[in-house]
Protein backbone atom coordinates (compact mmCIF):
# COMPACT_ATOMS: atom_id res chain seq x y z
CA UNK A 1 0.00 0.00 0.00
CA UNK A 2 1.42 3.61 -1.05
CA UNK A 3 1.56 5.94 2.17
CA UNK A 4 3.00 8.89 0.01
CA UNK A 5 0.28 11.30 -0.81
CA UNK A 6 2.32 13.82 -2.33
CA UNK A 7 5.81 13.69 -4.11
CA UNK A 8 7.98 16.01 -5.33
CA UNK A 9 10.74 15.58 -7.24
CA UNK A 10 13.43 18.72 -8.17
CA UNK A 11 10.86 20.88 -8.88
CA UNK A 12 11.83 24.04 -10.66
CA UNK A 13 10.07 27.60 -11.60
CA UNK A 14 11.64 30.07 -12.99
CA UNK A 15 10.44 33.75 -14.12
CA UNK A 16 12.65 34.86 -16.74
CA UNK A 17 16.13 34.97 -15.61
CA UNK A 18 15.44 34.76 -11.44
CA UNK A 19 14.73 31.04 -10.60
CA UNK A 20 11.83 31.58 -8.05
CA UNK A 21 11.64 27.37 -6.98
CA UNK A 22 15.41 25.59 -7.24
CA UNK A 23 14.90 21.59 -7.66
CA UNK A 24 13.22 21.05 -3.90
CA UNK A 25 12.13 17.73 -3.35
CA UNK A 26 9.56 16.09 -0.35
CA UNK A 27 7.40 13.84 0.32
CA UNK A 28 3.71 14.43 1.87
CA UNK A 29 2.63 11.16 3.81
CA UNK A 30 -0.25 9.89 4.62
CA UNK A 31 -2.26 11.58 7.31
CA UNK A 32 0.75 13.97 8.53
CA UNK A 33 0.88 18.01 8.41
CA UNK A 34 3.71 18.99 6.65
CA UNK A 35 4.99 23.03 6.94
CA UNK A 36 6.52 25.03 4.15
CA UNK A 37 7.88 27.65 5.76
CA UNK A 38 10.29 30.30 4.67
CA UNK A 39 10.97 33.94 4.58
CA UNK A 40 9.16 36.68 1.82
CA UNK A 41 10.23 35.36 -1.40
CA UNK A 42 11.41 32.21 -0.10
CA UNK A 43 9.19 30.13 -3.44
CA UNK A 44 6.64 29.18 -0.37
CA UNK A 45 3.11 30.23 -2.45
CA UNK A 46 4.93 29.58 -6.05
CA UNK A 47 5.04 26.17 -4.44
CA UNK A 48 1.87 25.90 -3.52
CA UNK A 49 0.72 27.49 -6.37
CA UNK A 50 2.08 24.96 -8.89
CA UNK A 51 0.72 21.99 -6.89
CA UNK A 52 -2.19 23.35 -7.64
CA UNK A 53 -1.68 23.70 -11.18
CA UNK A 54 -2.54 27.24 -11.46
CA UNK A 55 1.21 28.43 -11.99
CA UNK A 56 3.19 26.10 -14.49
CA UNK A 57 6.64 24.31 -13.60
CA UNK A 58 9.53 25.10 -15.30
CA UNK A 59 11.04 21.15 -14.69
CA UNK A 60 10.78 18.72 -12.29
CA UNK A 61 7.87 16.22 -11.74
CA UNK A 62 4.63 15.97 -9.30
CA UNK A 63 2.63 12.68 -8.25
CA UNK A 64 -0.36 12.79 -6.09
CA UNK A 65 -1.11 8.75 -4.69
CA UNK A 66 1.46 8.14 -7.50
CA UNK A 67 0.31 9.66 -10.50
CA UNK A 68 1.67 12.13 -12.64
CA UNK A 69 -0.15 15.89 -11.87
CA UNK A 70 0.57 17.16 -15.04
CA UNK A 71 -0.93 14.01 -17.12
CA UNK A 72 -4.05 13.28 -14.48
CA UNK A 73 -5.02 16.88 -13.51
CA UNK A 74 -8.81 15.83 -13.54
CA UNK A 75 -8.01 12.93 -11.11
CA UNK A 76 -5.53 14.20 -8.95
CA UNK A 77 -7.81 17.71 -8.28
CA UNK A 78 -10.89 15.35 -7.47
CA UNK A 79 -8.65 14.11 -4.57
CA UNK A 80 -7.33 16.81 -2.82
CA UNK A 81 -8.30 20.95 -2.24
CA UNK A 82 -7.09 24.32 -1.30
CA UNK A 83 -7.34 26.85 0.88
CA UNK A 84 -5.97 30.28 1.52
CA UNK A 85 -6.46 33.55 3.51
CA UNK A 86 -5.65 35.19 0.23
CA UNK A 87 -8.24 33.74 -1.68
CA UNK A 88 -12.53 33.85 -1.12
CA UNK A 89 -15.49 32.56 -2.27
CA UNK A 90 -17.54 34.19 -4.90
CA UNK A 91 -19.05 37.70 -2.96
CA UNK A 92 -21.35 38.26 -4.45
CA UNK A 93 -23.91 34.92 -3.69
CA UNK A 94 -24.86 33.18 -0.76
CA UNK A 95 -22.89 31.06 1.27
CA UNK A 96 -25.04 27.60 0.83
CA UNK A 97 -25.18 28.64 -3.22
CA UNK A 98 -21.16 28.80 -3.11
CA UNK A 99 -21.05 25.40 -1.44
CA UNK A 100 -23.51 24.40 -3.87
CA UNK A 101 -21.37 25.47 -7.09
CA UNK A 102 -17.89 23.69 -5.53
CA UNK A 103 -20.36 20.64 -4.59
CA UNK A 104 -21.16 21.04 -8.50
CA UNK A 105 -17.25 21.12 -9.45
CA UNK A 106 -16.30 18.87 -7.41
CA UNK A 107 -19.03 15.99 -9.03
CA UNK A 108 -20.63 15.09 -5.71
CA UNK A 109 -23.53 12.48 -4.95
CA UNK A 110 -25.61 13.70 -2.13
CA UNK A 111 -24.17 17.02 -2.36
CA UNK A 112 -27.39 18.67 -0.10
CA UNK A 113 -26.19 15.97 2.93
CA UNK A 114 -22.75 16.55 2.70
CA UNK A 115 -23.11 20.33 3.12
CA UNK A 116 -25.78 19.74 5.95
CA UNK A 117 -23.14 17.76 7.52
CA UNK A 118 -20.41 20.14 7.59
CA UNK A 119 -22.36 23.41 7.98
CA UNK A 120 -23.29 21.51 11.17
CA UNK A 121 -19.94 20.45 12.02
CA UNK A 122 -18.57 23.89 11.57
CA UNK A 123 -21.48 25.54 13.68
CA UNK A 124 -22.38 28.03 10.59
CA UNK A 125 -26.02 26.84 9.83
CA UNK A 126 -27.09 30.50 10.96
CA UNK A 127 -24.74 31.79 8.15
CA UNK A 128 -26.32 29.86 5.04
CA UNK A 129 -28.29 32.39 3.47
CA UNK A 130 -25.72 35.25 4.10
CA UNK A 131 -23.98 36.82 1.54
CA UNK A 132 -19.98 35.51 1.51
CA UNK A 133 -18.80 39.19 1.26
CA UNK A 134 -20.83 39.96 4.44
CA UNK A 135 -19.46 37.33 6.12
CA UNK A 136 -16.63 38.60 9.23
CA UNK A 137 -12.37 37.36 8.53
CA UNK A 138 -13.33 34.23 11.19
CA UNK A 139 -16.41 33.48 9.31
CA UNK A 140 -14.92 33.31 5.83
CA UNK A 141 -12.01 30.70 7.37
CA UNK A 142 -15.01 28.70 8.41
CA UNK A 143 -16.25 28.62 4.89
CA UNK A 144 -13.18 28.59 3.50
CA UNK A 145 -12.77 25.60 5.62
CA UNK A 146 -15.78 24.00 4.35
CA UNK A 147 -14.89 24.51 0.78
CA UNK A 148 -11.85 22.73 1.39
CA UNK A 149 -13.19 19.70 2.51
CA UNK A 150 -16.17 19.45 0.41
CA UNK A 151 -15.13 16.39 -1.84
CA UNK A 152 -13.70 14.87 1.56
CA UNK A 153 -10.30 15.49 -0.18
CA UNK A 154 -7.02 12.95 1.29
CA UNK A 155 -4.79 15.81 0.54
CA UNK A 156 -5.68 20.21 1.75
CA UNK A 157 -2.90 22.13 0.68
CA UNK A 158 -3.31 25.60 3.10
CA UNK A 159 -1.54 28.78 2.72
CA UNK A 160 -1.46 30.91 5.90
CA UNK A 161 -4.75 30.09 6.99
CA UNK A 162 -4.87 31.78 9.73
CA UNK A 163 -3.38 35.02 8.33
CA UNK A 164 -4.97 38.20 8.85
CA UNK A 165 -7.04 36.23 11.76
CA UNK A 166 -7.52 37.48 15.26
CA UNK A 167 -5.38 35.70 17.76
CA UNK A 168 -9.31 33.82 19.15
CA UNK A 169 -10.26 32.63 15.69
CA UNK A 170 -6.51 31.59 14.80
CA UNK A 171 -6.53 29.49 17.91
CA UNK A 172 -10.11 27.95 16.47
CA UNK A 173 -9.29 27.73 13.50
CA UNK A 174 -6.24 25.47 14.28
CA UNK A 175 -7.94 23.17 16.87
CA UNK A 176 -10.51 22.90 14.41
CA UNK A 177 -7.41 21.27 11.96
CA UNK A 178 -6.00 19.50 14.79
CA UNK A 179 -9.73 17.61 15.25
CA UNK A 180 -9.86 17.26 11.05
CA UNK A 181 -6.32 15.29 11.04
CA UNK A 182 -7.67 13.17 14.11
CA UNK A 183 -11.10 12.38 12.76
CA UNK A 184 -10.53 12.56 9.04
CA UNK A 185 -6.60 11.21 8.73
CA UNK A 186 -6.31 13.49 6.01
CA UNK A 187 -2.72 14.97 5.22
CA UNK A 188 -2.23 18.51 5.29
CA UNK A 189 0.76 20.92 3.38
CA UNK A 190 0.96 23.96 5.60
CA UNK A 191 2.50 27.43 5.05
CA UNK A 192 2.47 30.12 7.45
CA UNK A 193 4.52 32.77 8.99
CA UNK A 194 3.73 31.79 12.75
CA UNK A 195 5.72 29.77 14.05
CA UNK A 196 4.03 28.49 17.05
CA UNK A 197 1.31 27.42 15.27
CA UNK A 198 3.66 25.40 12.96
CA UNK A 199 5.26 24.13 16.20
CA UNK A 200 1.70 23.54 17.30
CA UNK A 201 0.14 21.25 14.80
CA UNK A 202 2.78 20.24 11.78
CA UNK A 203 4.79 16.30 12.26
CA UNK A 204 7.39 17.86 9.92
CA UNK A 205 8.84 21.47 8.75
CA UNK A 206 10.83 22.00 5.18
CA UNK A 207 12.46 25.69 5.28
CA UNK A 208 12.82 27.00 1.80
CA UNK A 209 15.10 29.86 1.34
CA UNK A 210 15.66 31.10 -2.69
CA UNK A 211 13.99 28.54 -3.59
CA UNK A 212 15.97 26.04 -2.01
CA UNK A 213 15.10 23.38 0.91
CA UNK A 214 17.93 24.68 3.15
CA UNK A 215 16.43 22.53 6.36
CA UNK A 216 14.18 19.55 7.02
CA UNK A 217 12.94 17.63 9.96
CA UNK A 218 10.38 17.58 13.05
CA UNK A 219 9.82 20.97 14.69
CA UNK A 220 11.86 19.52 18.11
CA UNK A 221 14.87 18.57 16.12
CA UNK A 222 14.61 21.86 13.98
CA UNK A 223 15.16 23.63 17.66
CA UNK A 224 18.03 21.35 18.62
CA UNK A 225 19.76 22.32 16.02
CA UNK A 226 20.63 25.60 17.94
CA UNK A 227 22.62 24.19 20.97
CA UNK A 228 22.66 27.92 22.35
CA UNK A 229 20.18 28.91 25.51
CA UNK A 230 19.58 31.85 27.53
CA UNK A 231 19.47 31.32 30.68
CA UNK A 232 18.15 34.23 33.16
CA UNK A 233 19.26 33.87 36.78
CA UNK A 234 18.20 36.26 40.00
CA UNK A 235 20.46 36.40 43.22
CA UNK A 236 20.99 37.79 46.56
CA UNK A 237 21.98 41.54 45.36
CA UNK A 238 24.93 41.43 47.34
CA UNK A 239 26.30 38.70 45.56
CA UNK A 240 26.43 40.58 42.32
CA UNK A 241 30.36 40.90 41.84
CA UNK A 242 30.44 36.79 42.84
CA UNK A 243 28.30 36.23 39.86
CA UNK A 244 30.74 38.55 37.55
CA UNK A 245 33.49 36.91 39.23
CA UNK A 246 32.47 33.52 37.89
CA UNK A 247 30.95 34.74 33.95
CA UNK A 248 34.59 36.46 33.60
CA UNK A 249 36.79 34.02 34.75
CA UNK A 250 35.15 31.36 32.42
CA UNK A 251 34.62 33.77 29.75
CA UNK A 252 30.81 33.35 29.29
CA UNK A 253 28.88 36.37 27.44
CA UNK A 254 26.17 37.82 29.75
CA UNK A 255 24.22 40.71 30.18
CA UNK A 256 23.51 42.17 33.85
CA UNK A 257 19.75 43.23 33.62
CA UNK A 258 19.77 45.24 37.08
CA UNK A 259 21.83 44.42 40.61
CA UNK A 260 20.21 41.02 41.12
CA UNK A 261 19.34 39.50 37.60
CA UNK A 262 21.96 38.28 34.38
CA UNK A 263 21.25 36.39 31.25
CA UNK A 264 23.74 34.25 30.16
CA UNK A 265 23.77 32.84 26.50
CA UNK A 266 25.04 29.98 26.65
CA UNK A 267 25.47 26.14 25.24
CA UNK A 268 22.20 24.13 26.48
CA UNK A 269 24.71 21.33 27.93
CA UNK A 270 27.02 24.09 29.87
CA UNK A 271 23.72 25.16 32.49
CA UNK A 272 24.49 22.85 35.20
CA UNK A 273 27.94 23.74 35.00
CA UNK A 274 27.33 27.97 35.59
CA UNK A 275 24.77 27.48 38.31
CA UNK A 276 26.84 24.88 39.95
CA UNK A 277 29.65 27.15 39.81
CA UNK A 278 27.47 30.64 41.15
CA UNK A 279 26.32 28.32 43.75
CA UNK A 280 30.12 27.08 44.64
CA UNK A 281 30.63 30.98 45.54
CA UNK A 282 28.31 31.01 47.77
CA UNK A 283 25.50 32.99 46.25
CA UNK A 284 21.96 32.29 46.89
CA UNK A 285 20.22 31.55 43.10
CA UNK A 286 16.67 32.38 44.21
CA UNK A 287 15.14 31.85 40.17
CA UNK A 288 16.40 29.76 37.36
CA UNK A 289 14.68 30.40 33.81
CA UNK A 290 15.85 28.55 30.77
CA UNK A 291 14.50 29.82 27.53
CA UNK A 292 15.69 27.33 24.63
CA UNK A 293 15.55 28.00 21.51
CA UNK A 294 11.87 28.10 19.15
CA UNK A 295 11.40 27.26 15.92
CA UNK A 296 11.28 31.08 15.21
CA UNK A 297 14.79 31.29 16.08
CA UNK A 298 15.43 28.44 13.83
CA UNK A 299 13.53 30.81 11.14
CA UNK A 300 15.59 34.00 11.70
CA UNK A 301 19.20 31.94 11.51
CA UNK A 302 18.14 30.39 8.18
CA UNK A 303 16.74 33.92 7.30
CA UNK A 304 20.10 35.43 8.17
CA UNK A 305 22.19 32.67 6.84
CA UNK A 306 23.54 31.11 9.83
CA UNK A 307 25.50 27.74 8.78
CA UNK A 308 25.40 25.60 11.73
CA UNK A 309 21.68 26.06 11.64
CA UNK A 310 21.61 24.91 7.52
CA UNK B 1 -16.17 16.31 -19.86
CA UNK B 2 -18.44 16.57 -16.83
CA UNK B 3 -21.71 17.96 -16.79
CA UNK B 4 -22.25 17.98 -13.47
CA UNK B 5 -19.26 20.93 -13.62
CA UNK B 6 -20.90 22.71 -16.87
CA UNK B 7 -23.82 22.94 -14.34
CA UNK B 8 -22.38 24.05 -11.88
CA UNK B 9 -20.35 27.36 -13.54
CA UNK B 10 -24.37 27.81 -15.29
CA UNK B 11 -25.75 28.14 -11.45
CA UNK B 12 -23.08 29.83 -10.27
CA UNK B 13 -23.92 32.16 -13.58
CA UNK B 14 -27.99 32.10 -12.52
CA UNK B 15 -27.30 33.09 -8.73
CA UNK B 16 -24.27 35.94 -9.94
CA UNK B 17 -27.22 37.40 -12.11
CA UNK B 18 -30.05 37.00 -9.60
CA UNK B 19 -28.02 39.09 -7.23
CA UNK B 20 -25.98 41.78 -9.10
CA UNK B 21 -27.78 44.71 -9.68
CA UNK B 22 -24.86 45.39 -11.86
CA UNK B 23 -25.43 42.73 -14.08
CA UNK B 24 -29.09 43.86 -14.56
CA UNK B 25 -28.05 47.38 -15.13
CA UNK B 26 -25.48 46.10 -17.62
CA UNK B 27 -27.75 43.50 -19.41
CA UNK B 28 -31.58 44.04 -19.31
CA UNK B 29 -31.68 47.54 -18.27
CA UNK B 30 -29.15 48.73 -21.02
CA UNK B 31 -30.60 46.53 -23.42
CA UNK B 32 -34.56 47.99 -23.05
CA UNK B 33 -32.62 51.28 -22.24
CA UNK B 34 -31.39 51.09 -26.01
CA UNK B 35 -34.07 50.26 -27.99
CA UNK B 36 -36.55 52.78 -26.34
CA UNK B 37 -33.99 55.59 -27.46
CA UNK B 38 -33.58 54.52 -30.46
CA UNK B 39 -36.95 52.97 -31.36
CA UNK B 40 -37.66 57.11 -30.39
CA UNK B 41 -35.36 58.31 -32.72
CA UNK B 42 -36.84 55.56 -35.33
CA UNK B 43 -39.94 56.99 -35.25
CA UNK B 44 -38.73 60.23 -35.65
CA UNK B 45 -37.44 59.20 -38.60
CA UNK B 46 -40.00 57.02 -39.98
CA UNK B 47 -42.32 60.37 -39.53
CA UNK B 48 -39.49 62.19 -41.88
CA UNK B 49 -40.30 59.37 -44.95
CA UNK B 50 -37.36 57.80 -44.06
CA UNK B 51 -39.08 54.21 -42.71
CA UNK B 52 -36.53 51.82 -44.47
CA UNK B 53 -34.07 54.17 -42.54
CA UNK B 54 -35.69 53.73 -39.21
CA UNK B 55 -36.45 49.91 -39.57
CA UNK B 56 -32.83 49.38 -40.42
CA UNK B 57 -31.91 51.46 -36.95
CA UNK B 58 -34.47 49.60 -34.58
CA UNK B 59 -32.95 45.98 -36.43
CA UNK B 60 -29.91 46.71 -36.25
CA UNK B 61 -30.15 47.36 -32.71
CA UNK B 62 -31.74 44.22 -31.94
CA UNK B 63 -29.43 42.06 -33.43
CA UNK B 64 -26.60 43.86 -31.96
CA UNK B 65 -27.70 43.30 -28.24
CA UNK B 66 -27.26 39.53 -29.22
CA UNK B 67 -23.33 40.06 -30.13
CA UNK B 68 -23.06 42.57 -27.00
CA UNK B 69 -25.15 40.36 -24.58
CA UNK B 70 -23.42 36.88 -25.34
CA UNK B 71 -20.02 38.72 -25.19
CA UNK B 72 -20.92 40.25 -22.08
CA UNK B 73 -21.42 36.60 -20.48
CA UNK B 74 -18.36 35.44 -21.25
CA UNK B 75 -16.13 38.19 -20.72
CA UNK B 76 -17.51 39.74 -17.71
CA UNK B 77 -18.13 36.36 -15.98
CA UNK B 78 -14.66 35.97 -15.39
CA UNK B 79 -14.57 39.43 -13.78
CA UNK B 80 -16.69 38.71 -11.15
CA UNK B 81 -14.77 35.95 -10.20
CA UNK B 82 -11.70 37.33 -10.33
CA UNK B 83 -13.05 40.58 -7.70
CA UNK B 84 -14.19 37.72 -5.68
CA UNK B 85 -11.04 36.18 -5.73
CA UNK B 86 -12.46 33.17 -6.38
CA UNK B 87 -11.24 32.44 -10.06
CA UNK B 88 -8.12 30.36 -8.66
CA UNK B 89 -10.34 28.06 -6.60
CA UNK B 90 -12.53 27.44 -9.43
CA UNK B 91 -9.33 26.28 -11.11
CA UNK B 92 -7.90 24.10 -8.19
CA UNK B 93 -11.21 21.76 -8.48
CA UNK B 94 -11.43 19.47 -11.52
CA UNK B 95 -12.93 22.27 -13.67
CA UNK B 96 -11.05 22.21 -17.24
CA UNK B 97 -11.43 26.02 -19.07
CA UNK B 98 -13.17 23.78 -21.77
CA UNK B 99 -16.67 23.10 -19.82
CA UNK B 100 -15.92 26.37 -18.16
CA UNK B 101 -15.89 28.34 -21.60
CA UNK B 102 -19.04 25.44 -22.55
CA UNK B 103 -21.06 26.70 -19.12
CA UNK B 104 -20.41 30.39 -20.92
CA UNK B 105 -21.34 30.08 -23.40
CA UNK B 106 -24.84 28.35 -22.44
CA UNK B 107 -25.30 30.65 -19.96
CA UNK B 108 -24.83 33.72 -22.93
CA UNK B 109 -27.29 31.77 -24.92
CA UNK B 110 -30.23 32.03 -22.16
CA UNK B 111 -29.50 35.43 -21.20
CA UNK B 112 -29.31 36.39 -24.66
CA UNK B 113 -32.63 34.65 -25.86
CA UNK B 114 -34.46 36.05 -22.62
CA UNK B 115 -33.65 39.66 -23.15
CA UNK B 116 -33.62 39.70 -27.09
CA UNK B 117 -37.63 38.59 -26.42
CA UNK B 118 -38.25 41.11 -24.29
CA UNK B 119 -36.72 44.12 -26.35
CA UNK B 120 -38.48 42.35 -29.62
CA UNK B 121 -41.55 42.54 -27.64
CA UNK B 122 -40.78 46.38 -26.51
CA UNK B 123 -40.17 46.84 -29.94
CA UNK B 124 -43.15 45.43 -31.32
CA UNK B 125 -45.21 47.22 -28.91
CA UNK B 126 -43.68 50.50 -29.03
CA UNK B 127 -42.49 50.85 -32.33
CA UNK B 128 -44.87 48.29 -34.41
CA UNK B 129 -41.48 46.58 -35.48
CA UNK B 130 -41.94 42.60 -35.80
CA UNK B 131 -38.20 40.83 -35.58
CA UNK B 132 -39.97 37.87 -36.86
CA UNK B 133 -40.88 40.28 -40.62
CA UNK B 134 -37.04 38.87 -41.85
CA UNK B 135 -38.38 35.37 -41.32
CA UNK B 136 -38.02 32.62 -38.73
CA UNK B 137 -35.12 30.88 -40.41
CA UNK B 138 -33.37 34.07 -40.94
CA UNK B 139 -33.68 34.91 -37.65
CA UNK B 140 -32.56 31.73 -36.41
CA UNK B 141 -29.16 31.37 -38.53
CA UNK B 142 -28.85 35.47 -37.93
CA UNK B 143 -28.95 34.72 -34.25
CA UNK B 144 -26.33 31.79 -34.53
CA UNK B 145 -23.86 33.84 -36.56
CA UNK B 146 -24.04 36.38 -33.92
CA UNK B 147 -23.67 34.48 -31.29
CA UNK B 148 -20.83 32.63 -32.46
CA UNK B 149 -18.87 36.02 -33.16
CA UNK B 150 -20.27 37.32 -29.90
CA UNK B 151 -18.16 33.78 -28.25
CA UNK B 152 -14.98 34.66 -30.38
CA UNK B 153 -14.98 38.20 -29.09
CA UNK B 154 -15.60 37.10 -25.30
CA UNK B 155 -12.68 34.31 -25.64
CA UNK B 156 -10.17 36.82 -26.95
CA UNK B 157 -10.98 39.16 -24.05
CA UNK B 158 -10.90 36.57 -21.56
CA UNK B 159 -7.57 35.75 -22.12
CA UNK B 160 -6.06 39.22 -22.20
CA UNK B 161 -7.62 39.43 -18.69
CA UNK B 162 -5.88 36.03 -18.10
CA UNK B 163 -2.54 37.11 -20.02
CA UNK B 164 -2.25 40.92 -18.51
CA UNK B 165 -4.62 41.15 -15.74
CA UNK B 166 -7.71 43.80 -15.08
CA UNK B 167 -5.51 46.39 -15.51
CA UNK B 168 -7.45 46.21 -19.07
CA UNK B 169 -10.68 44.77 -17.52
CA UNK B 170 -12.80 47.80 -19.16
CA UNK B 171 -12.44 45.78 -22.59
CA UNK B 172 -14.81 43.84 -21.14
CA UNK B 173 -17.54 46.17 -21.85
CA UNK B 174 -15.73 48.70 -24.60
CA UNK B 175 -13.91 46.47 -27.26
CA UNK B 176 -17.15 44.43 -28.51
CA UNK B 177 -18.53 48.61 -29.74
CA UNK B 178 -15.17 48.72 -31.86
CA UNK B 179 -17.65 46.22 -34.23
CA UNK B 180 -20.71 48.43 -34.10
CA UNK B 181 -19.75 51.15 -36.93
CA UNK B 182 -17.07 48.49 -38.54
CA UNK B 183 -19.30 45.80 -38.98
CA UNK B 184 -22.28 48.20 -40.46
CA UNK B 185 -24.96 47.42 -37.72
CA UNK B 186 -26.98 50.29 -38.31
CA UNK B 187 -26.57 51.38 -41.97
CA UNK B 188 -25.48 49.64 -45.17
CA UNK B 189 -22.21 48.56 -45.54
CA UNK B 190 -21.89 50.92 -48.73
CA UNK B 191 -21.95 54.21 -46.92
CA UNK B 192 -18.76 52.87 -45.15
CA UNK B 193 -15.51 54.57 -46.95
CA UNK B 194 -14.13 51.93 -49.33
CA UNK B 195 -10.83 51.17 -46.53
CA UNK B 196 -13.29 50.02 -43.88
CA UNK B 197 -15.60 48.22 -46.32
CA UNK B 198 -12.88 45.82 -46.78
CA UNK B 199 -12.78 45.40 -43.49
CA UNK B 200 -16.13 45.05 -42.42
CA UNK B 201 -16.37 42.21 -45.48
CA UNK B 202 -13.95 40.49 -42.86
CA UNK B 203 -16.11 40.29 -40.40
CA UNK B 204 -19.38 37.75 -40.00
CA UNK B 205 -21.77 40.41 -38.57
CA UNK B 206 -21.37 42.53 -41.67
CA UNK B 207 -23.01 39.88 -43.55
CA UNK B 208 -25.76 38.95 -41.21
CA UNK B 209 -26.97 42.90 -40.89
CA UNK B 210 -26.46 42.85 -44.62
CA UNK B 211 -28.78 40.00 -45.13
CA UNK B 212 -30.96 40.97 -42.59
CA UNK B 213 -31.55 44.72 -43.94
CA UNK B 214 -32.41 42.79 -47.37
CA UNK B 215 -34.62 40.46 -45.83
CA UNK B 216 -37.25 43.29 -44.40
CA UNK B 217 -38.08 43.36 -48.14
CA UNK B 218 -37.72 39.90 -49.35
CA UNK B 219 -37.77 37.30 -46.39
CA UNK B 220 -36.00 34.05 -48.20
CA UNK B 221 -32.68 33.01 -46.73
CA UNK B 222 -29.68 34.78 -47.91
CA UNK B 223 -27.43 31.52 -48.04
CA UNK B 224 -24.62 32.90 -49.53
CA UNK B 225 -24.30 35.57 -46.91
CA UNK B 226 -25.33 33.17 -43.77
CA UNK B 227 -22.61 30.65 -45.34
CA UNK B 228 -19.59 33.06 -45.19
CA UNK B 229 -20.25 34.48 -42.20
CA UNK B 230 -20.79 31.00 -40.80
CA UNK B 231 -17.58 30.05 -42.22
CA UNK B 232 -15.92 33.04 -41.07
CA UNK B 233 -17.33 32.76 -37.74
CA UNK B 234 -15.55 28.77 -37.41
CA UNK B 235 -12.28 30.72 -38.83
CA UNK B 236 -12.57 33.24 -35.71
CA UNK B 237 -13.82 30.80 -33.40
CA UNK B 238 -11.02 28.72 -34.03
CA UNK B 239 -8.87 31.60 -34.08
CA UNK B 240 -9.81 33.10 -30.55
CA UNK B 241 -9.48 29.46 -28.98
CA UNK B 242 -5.74 29.17 -30.41
CA UNK B 243 -4.89 33.12 -29.00
CA UNK B 244 -6.89 31.89 -25.77
CA UNK B 245 -4.31 29.10 -24.86
CA UNK B 246 -1.24 30.94 -25.80
CA UNK B 247 -2.22 33.70 -23.65
CA UNK B 248 -3.83 30.63 -20.61
CA UNK B 249 -0.48 29.18 -21.35
CA UNK B 250 1.37 32.36 -20.77
CA UNK B 251 -0.70 33.39 -17.95
CA UNK B 252 0.41 30.35 -16.25
CA UNK B 253 3.35 30.19 -16.93
CA UNK B 254 4.35 33.84 -15.71
CA UNK B 255 2.17 33.74 -12.75
CA UNK B 256 0.26 36.16 -14.14
CA UNK B 257 -3.40 33.87 -13.37
CA UNK B 258 -2.62 33.51 -9.99
CA UNK B 259 -1.62 36.99 -9.41
CA UNK B 260 -4.80 38.21 -11.16
CA UNK B 261 -6.58 37.74 -7.61
CA UNK B 262 -4.44 40.37 -6.12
Amino acid sequence: MNDTILEVEKLVKNYGHFRAVDGISFVVPKGKIIGLLGPNGAGKTTTIQILVGITTATGGAIKYFGKDFFKNREHCLQRINFTSSFNELQGRISVWENLLVFSGLYSLKNHEKKIKELIEYFEITDLLNQRFWDLSAGQKTRVNLIKSLINDPELILMDEPTASLDPDIADKTLSLIEKLRKSKGISILYTSHDMEEVTRICDEVIFLDHGKIVAQDTPVELTKRIPMAKLSLTFDQVNKHFVEEFLKENGFKYGLENNYSVTIDTEEKLIPKIIFGISKKGVWITDIEVKKPTLEDVFLQIARGDKYVI
Amino acid sequence: MSFSRIRAIILQELFITRRSLEVIVDLPYFSVQTIVVFGFFSLFLSGTSHLSSANYLILGLLLWEIIRIVQYSISVAVLWNIWSRNLSNMFITPLTIKEYFIAQMLSGIIKTIVIFSVISVIASLLFKFNILSVGLINLILFFINLTFFGWSVGIIIVGTIFRFGTRIQSLAWGLVFIFQPLTASLFPVKILPPFFQAIAYMLPPTYVFEAARASLADPSVKWEYMGIAFIQNIIYLLLSLWLFNIMFNKSKETGQFAKNEG
